[in-house]
């Protein structure tokens, strides 16, 4: 009620011109189109970050309907929490991981499944399959592919002279097996975004550089590469903000770990929260990762536009 | 832009006043309904146990409902990780269960303390019927908040034909016990199967290795905090004996990644490819389930008594589970009163130690299985019960126990590293 007669108290200020008026009109209009969408996305998105934040500033258990405002101490206690930098660094690996690892791949598997080899369908429901698997049910599934005793992993390792390894178990190669099964799994993904974005890059152009001579590592390098740009950068988003969001297949895999060498964000804000009582202190948890997840985006986006101006002046 | 950007703002103001006013519009109309409802009655019923034990429930709801047949008992069944999530947002929200299982110890006094149960002190329940130390387990101030049902021990599972085959007698003593672990390694068998990923698995060597080196007291002193200490000589002891082992390849390769519910231990055992195990009762139930025929090769014995322990050998480890308890919220807190009475009746104990192959807390079971006779037995004759640490210690601190002790068998903490940490958490916690 209050906010409908401000909308309408808000014109009587600054009608000046017809024009103005006319784009108000177009934004009411806009925005009722959007109301909808805008609902739930407040309902979903914004009001549970807003709240957060909020619990971030609170001793709380979660249960109790009582909560604590405590400043910023949560903030200085995970700043001083070695599982937080631990996590912190695992969380970057698997961003890395999912930048130069998964993307290549899925690129490459797009390329191949772009060229006109043999059995192209099979090849690209083989590719695909990862992704279509539940994660829980993908890491069940390796955690007996590298099982110590009885893995083909570790039998095939023995096959070649190779001393069997235990995967799970120990530091770093807990860490490798999960980060194998996580490129594993998602550069399905990125092969499916690539593909869409080859079919749209025009004939024309390859003919073109043909007539100019180029071989097919030159097409690849000066008419694939570049016309991919957009699609790489969406890609580089989704694949950060995925990566710093992992859970599920941590979780199935090494057990929630805390403080152990396969603790990353995710699991550590699930043991705060609902294994140690601390929803305060998980909030902050998860508050942090949606800093660090807008950072990293806000990064992209300015290296991206960085990018273009400087394509667009020369 | 700009005034698009208040109208945003303005528009977003709109959304979370109407979201506020449907939320309450629902809970009124819920609190309204069930002030009528004199008659068809539900009653929400969450527990975590597969299997043989969620027949047991759900006859004892069978029962339950013939006796009120105007209420209908509903029976949600969480897996075991996913409970805890679950149950934490629902008993902070409005949506609590009415009836819930729990583990009792630390983790159910959260809830207490928070006040979101039913003090059931001075109810209508015979607590007469109840094992006293199992019922402590879920007493806090002399308040008695939950019920418990089963009593599941820990004890070392053992493959008879392979003891046999290498002339291995049943260890009575550590000694004993190391040097059967030595044989099955030179007859090419994993002495013991461990499955260590999540973390209890491993506690439990903590749990009786201090317990046979200093007795039951180093624990309770510690816990209570009168002059004990978590960096007590038994427990840096402890984590050298269980680091011993680790060096002696008692265990499985690979333990530390092992999750024990994919069945990887199990599977070790059924397969003859390891001897021993130390495990909870439940695993008999496991045997029933999935390979039957080891059950003629399978033996049990208690944890190996230590030479120069002061711990009594006859000091059982075991766990509370499940225990029922009754959320504040519950709009039917009578009926929810006796249907946990008929959740832990002697009838339902009856079911329980006969399905289950674990013991019951309830007096005036005769159990017919022989292993629930074995660990009943071993129960009465015992002279202190230990309830598992991760469960008796608060939430964070048994997190830090299975961590730490996690840390023991990977060899990343030294046993006076790890026991350092704990002291000076429990410390820590003490203060607040």
């Amino acid at each position: 009620m209050k906010a409908a007669a401000e909308v309408s108290k808000l014109p009587i200020i600054d009608i000046t011109t017809v024009k103005r008026k006319e784009k108000r009109k177009q934004t009411l209009a806009i925005l009722s189109f959007m109301f909808l969408a805008l609902f739930v996305y407040t309902l979903f998105i914004l009001y549970p970050i807003l709240s957060t934040f909020i619990y971030s500033f609170h001793e709380w258990n979660g249960i109790e309907a009582e909560k604590a405002f405590v400043g910023f101490a949560n903030y200085s206690e995970l700043f001083s929490d070695p599982t937080f930098w631990q996590s912190l660094k695992n969380n970057f690996y698997l961003v890395g991981v999912s930048v130069f690892v998964q993307i290549p791949l899925g690129l490459m598997m797009a390329l191949v499944l772009n060229s006109k080899i043999k059995g192209q369908r099979l090849l690209s429901v083989i590719f695909f399959l990862p992704y279509l698997m539940s994660t829980v049910a993908v890491g069940l599934l390796w955690v007996f592919m590298f099982d110590p005793t009885n893995g083909p992993i570790n039998m095939a390792l023995n096959a070649i002279g190779v001393e069997s390894i235990n995967w799970l178990a120990e530091s770093p190669s807990a860490l490798i097996a999960i980060l194998i099964v996580m490129a594993w799994q998602f550069a399905p993904f990125y092969m499916i975004l690539f593909k869409a974005a080859l079919v749209g890059i025009p004939e024309e152009l390859y003919e073109a550089a043909g007539m100019d001579g180029a071989n097919d590592i030159q097409k690849f390098f000066y008419v694939t590469l570049p016309s991919l740009i957009p699609m790489l950068i969406s890609s580089s988003v989704l694949a950060v903000v995925g990566s710093l969001k992992t859970f599920d297949l941590f979780y199935v895999m090494s057990g929630s770990g805390a403080g152990t060498s396969t603790s990353i964000l995710g699991t550590f804000m699930y043991e705060e929260t609902f294994v140690n009582f601390r929803m305060g202190y998980g909030s902050t948890i998860a508050a942090m990762m949606f800093v660090i997840a807008l950072i990293s985006v806000v990064i992209i986006q300015v290296i991206d536009s960085i990018q273009k101006r400087k394509r667009g002046i020369s | 832009m700009k005034k698009f950007k208040v109208l945003m703002a303005l528009v977003m103001a709109v959304v979370v006043s109407l979201l506020a006013a449907c939320g309450d519009e629902k809970t009124s109309s819920e609190g309204e309904s069930s002030k009528e409802s004199g008659e068809k009655v539900t009653l929400n019923l969450w527990h975590f146990d597969p299997g043989t034990r969620e027949q047991v429930y759900l006859k004892a709801i069978e029962r339950f409902e013939k006796e009120h047949p105007n209420v209908t008992v509903k029976p949600l069944l969480i897996p075991n990780d996913k409970y805890k999530q679950r149950l934490v947002v629902a008993m902070a929200g409005k949506n609590a269960p009415d009836v819930f299982a729990t583990w009792g110890g630390g983790y159910l006094q959260e809830f207490a303390d928070s006040g979101k149960l039913v003090d059931l002190t001075n109810e209508d329940i015979d607590y007469s019927r109840f094992v006293d130390v199992a019922l402590k387990n879920s007493t806090y101030d002399d308040k008695v908040y939950g019920l418990p049902l089963g009593i599941a021990t820990y004890q070392f599972f053992y493959n008879k034909e392979i003891f046999k085959n290498n002339g291995i007698e049943v260890p009575k003593t550590y000694n004993e016990f190391l040097a059967a672990a030595e044989t099955l390694k030179k007859a090419d068998v994993y002495p013991i199967a461990l499955a260590n990923q999540p973390q209890w698995p491993g506690a439990f060597y903590l749990m009786y290795l201090a317990d046979r080196i200093g007795g039951e007291e180093v624990f309770q002193k510690a816990y209570n905090r009168d002059g004990g200490s978590f960096a007590d000589e038994a427990y840096v002891k402890a984590g050298e004996m269980i680091q011993d082992l680790v060096d002696r390849d008692a265990f499985n390769p690979g333990f530390n990644g092992l999750p024990y519910d994919a069945g990887s231990a199990r599977q070790m055992m059924y397969t003859n490819k390891a001897a021993m195990m130390l495990m909870t009762s439940g695993f008999v139930n496991n045997v029933r389930d999935e390979f039957p025929e080891f059950e003629d090769k399978m033996g049990v014995f208690q944890f190996p008594a230590l030479e120069d322990g002061k711990g009594d050998p006859t000091n059982i480890s075991a766990g509370v589970s499940p225990v029922w308890s009754i959320s504040k919220s519950s709009k039917q807190q009578e009926l929810a009163l006796e249907l946990i009475n008929e959740l832990t009746s002697v009838e339902t104990g009856t079911d329980y130690a006969d399905m289950s192959g674990t013991p019951v807390a309830i007096k005036g079971v005769e159990p017919k299985d022989e292993y629930v006779k074995t660990f009943t037995n071993w129960i009465n004759d015992a002279n202190s019960i230990q309830f598992p640490y991760d469960q008796t210690l608060s939430p964070e601190l048994a997190q830090l126990h299975k961590e730490t002790t996690f840390k023991l068998f990977g060899k990343t903490m030294t046993p006076q590293e790890a026991a350092d940490a704990m002291e000076k958490k429990a410390a820590e916690l003490e203060k607040k």
